[in-house]
């Protein structure tokens, strides 16, 4: 938007945007302030965003003993890592399929609807028979069992994403691979997935978000070796004592990524977040 | 193309989506349909190892006279109204401020997208500190003022007010990003014809901003209604249903009724319930998007 801004306008926005960015930036700084605090300054009055004393006890802490994070932190990544590699392979692969057969047939544009149904219902509906299934699968508390889970919801996500970028890929593109005499495989390694590798980004970005922010369905079938990041973090609510070093250090572990990750793609991320609400 | 290749195509397409749809099946389909079943039985994994017989209708109608249900249906009710009004309402703002290309808002933007790509419970982790009544951020700036401490977390009409505004907190940047993208769709022909007119900047705001913007607000209204009446995740972290039931939302009680008590036929029937609600007004939000877009565009034209 260009346009000539009235002193009311440009005063305005600067109060706005000082506000919200300061409600942004204080709770992190806070918790990042906490994590490296020494115990007796949680309590000082005034409240230091600035601890005087730097220390790295907590996370220390969080490092060694019993509950060492480090396991954690493994499986976090590790789920991560193979559900972007799992939902965004099987789910560009299903939408390039999809968004033909989709208007060719009705019943495909209808299991197209049931997919992005996916996103919508609660995800409590499946907790207790996926818990069921692993139970009698012998999968419970293991890897294999949050990462079926956690791509079973960003599949949706991924075919709905990428249904809209392969629309905009000018038909004749393909068109002329068919004359070449490309069948369905070639077309798409070949001559459609290059095209679509922005959205390949955009997926990839958002489902790896999904997954190491996820904690309903992990919370229900892990136990002990496959909690994830926040499953742990959510663990410290029943500790009796305030135990804010761990926490704040734990916090930083969940939170640190993801920060990184919003500075280098954002350009990417972006159509990844306000999908569906601009066109694709 | 000849008849015969063409169906091989199809073949093919169909393949592409076979993966993707196995996953789909054993992860999300299957549990559906097992706990619609297990929803008319009675099986409660305290009593029994095995399934009951079924019961019809039993369990839903058990749900109708549960007052903690009820009272949690209402609680995520009031949070799902009260958190989506005032996040679509500071998200316009924001939007309508941080909206621009300088290298200073692209700066502004990054940092206000924050909040909604850490995980909810670490959001509730923060938040749990800043509220806590002895040590937190709030209460110790409160003191030092000369205020007495609040409880921000323990008192059951506040700790309600308060899991409401950390949820306004993460997702307020959602529907600022979403306007931000459909103020950015606005032709700058628009502006410059109505200046042209002589508009002033609240007919602007009044006659094209507000007009186009509503596709994208449908948008956030229907994920945030939709999310925000099914919140559980950063309320587990911060107040964990309580002082009493006071934030007990429909998801916190499904969750316990299945992980917890393991009444797995009474879970599946509440879930159900949720789900026909959450559905309902879900497909009910996109019917009248649908009517309004015609209208608008009959306007338009």
């Amino acid at each position: 938007m260009r346009r000539e801004h009235s002193v009311l306008y440009v005063a305005s926005r600067a109060v706005v945007l000082t506000l919200a960015l300061l409600a942004v930036i204080v709770p992190f700084l806070y918790l990042f302030s906490n994590s490296i605090k020494v115990e007796a300054e949680f309590r000082a009055t005034p409240p230091r965003l600035i601890p005087s004393i730097v220390t790295f006890e907590h996370y220390r802490n969080i490092f060694s003993g019993n509950g060492h994070i480090g396991a954690y932190l493994l499986n976090s990544v590790i789920v991560a890592v193979i559900v972007v590699v799992l939902s965004v392979g099987t789910g560009a692969l299903a939408s390039f399929g999809l968004a033909k057969l989709r208007k060719r047939y009705r019943s495909m544009a209808f299991v197209v609807y049931l997919i992005l149904l996916v996103r919508f219902y609660p995800k409590v509906v499946m907790l207790i028979p996926y818990f069921i299934l692993m139970r009698n699968m012998h999968l419970l508390d293991t890897v294999f069992a949050v990462v079926i889970a956690h791509s079973s919801i960003c599949i949706p996500f991924v075919v709905w994403l990428m249904i809209g970028f392969y629309e905009e890929v000018p038909i004749e593109l393909e068109e002329s691979a068919m004359l070449d005499g490309c069948n369905a495989w070639m077309r798409f390694t070949q001559v459609i997935f290059p095209v679509v590798l922005p959205g390949v980004a955009t997926a990839a970005i958002m489902t790896a978000i999904l997954s190491w922010n996820e904690f309903l369905i992990s919370s229900s079938v892990v136990a002990i070796h496959a909690k994830t990041l926040p499953v742990l973090l959510s663990s410290y609510i029943s500790d009796k004592g305030v135990n804010w070093g761990s926490m704040s250090a734990t916090s930083v572990f969940i939170i640190l990524p993801m920060f990184i990750f919003v500075l280098f793609t954002q350009r990417y991320l972006i159509r990844g977040l306000t999908l569906g609400a601009v066109k694709g | 193309m000849p008849r015969r290749k063409s169906r091989h195509e199809v073949g093919s397409l169909m393949l592409f989506a076979l993966p993707a749809l196995a996953i789909i099946l054993v992860a999300q389909a299957f549990p559906v349909i097992y706990s619609l079943v297990m929803s008319f039985r009675n099986w409660s994994l305290a009593s029994s190892l095995t399934p009951g017989g079924f019961v019809g209708l039993e369990n839903y109608a058990k749900a109708f006279h549960d007052k903690v249900f009820l009272n949690a249906l209402a609680m995520s009710i009031f949070f799902c109204v009260v958190a989506t009004v005032l996040e679509v309402v500071l998200g316009f703002i924001l939007a309508y401020f941080t909206v621009g290309e300088s290298m200073a808002l692209r700066v502004a933007r990054t940092i206000l997208i924050l909040p909604m790509v850490i995980a909810p419970v670490a959001n509730g982790t923060i938040w749990r500190m800043i509220l806590n009544p002895q040590y937190g951020l709030f209460n110790v700036a409160l003191n030092h003022i000369g205020l007495n401490s609040v409880d921000w977390l323990g008192n059951p009409s506040l700790a309600l007010c308060s899991v409401i505004a950390i949820d306004i907190w993460q997702w307020t940047p959602y529907a600022m990003i979403v306007f931000c993208a459909g103020l950015s769709l606005i032709p700058n022909e628009l502006y410059d014809a109505a200046r042209v007119d002589g508009a002033s900047r609240f007919r602007i705001l009044r006659s094209i901003i507000i007009p186009y913007l509503v596709p994208v607000t449908f948008i956030i209204l229907l994920f945030r209604i939709v999310d925000s009446f099914l919140v559980i995740d950063a309320i587990y972290t911060t107040t964990f249903g309580g002082p009493g039931f006071s934030t007990t939302s429909v998801t916190l009680y499904t969750y316990w009724q299945a992980m917890r008590y393991f009444n797995i036929s009474y879970a599946s029937a509440v879930s159900w319930l949720i789900s026909i609600l959450t559905l309902g007004v879900a497909s009910g939000l996109m019917h009248v998007q649908r009517k309004v877009q015609l209208s608008i565009m009959g306007v338009k034209s």
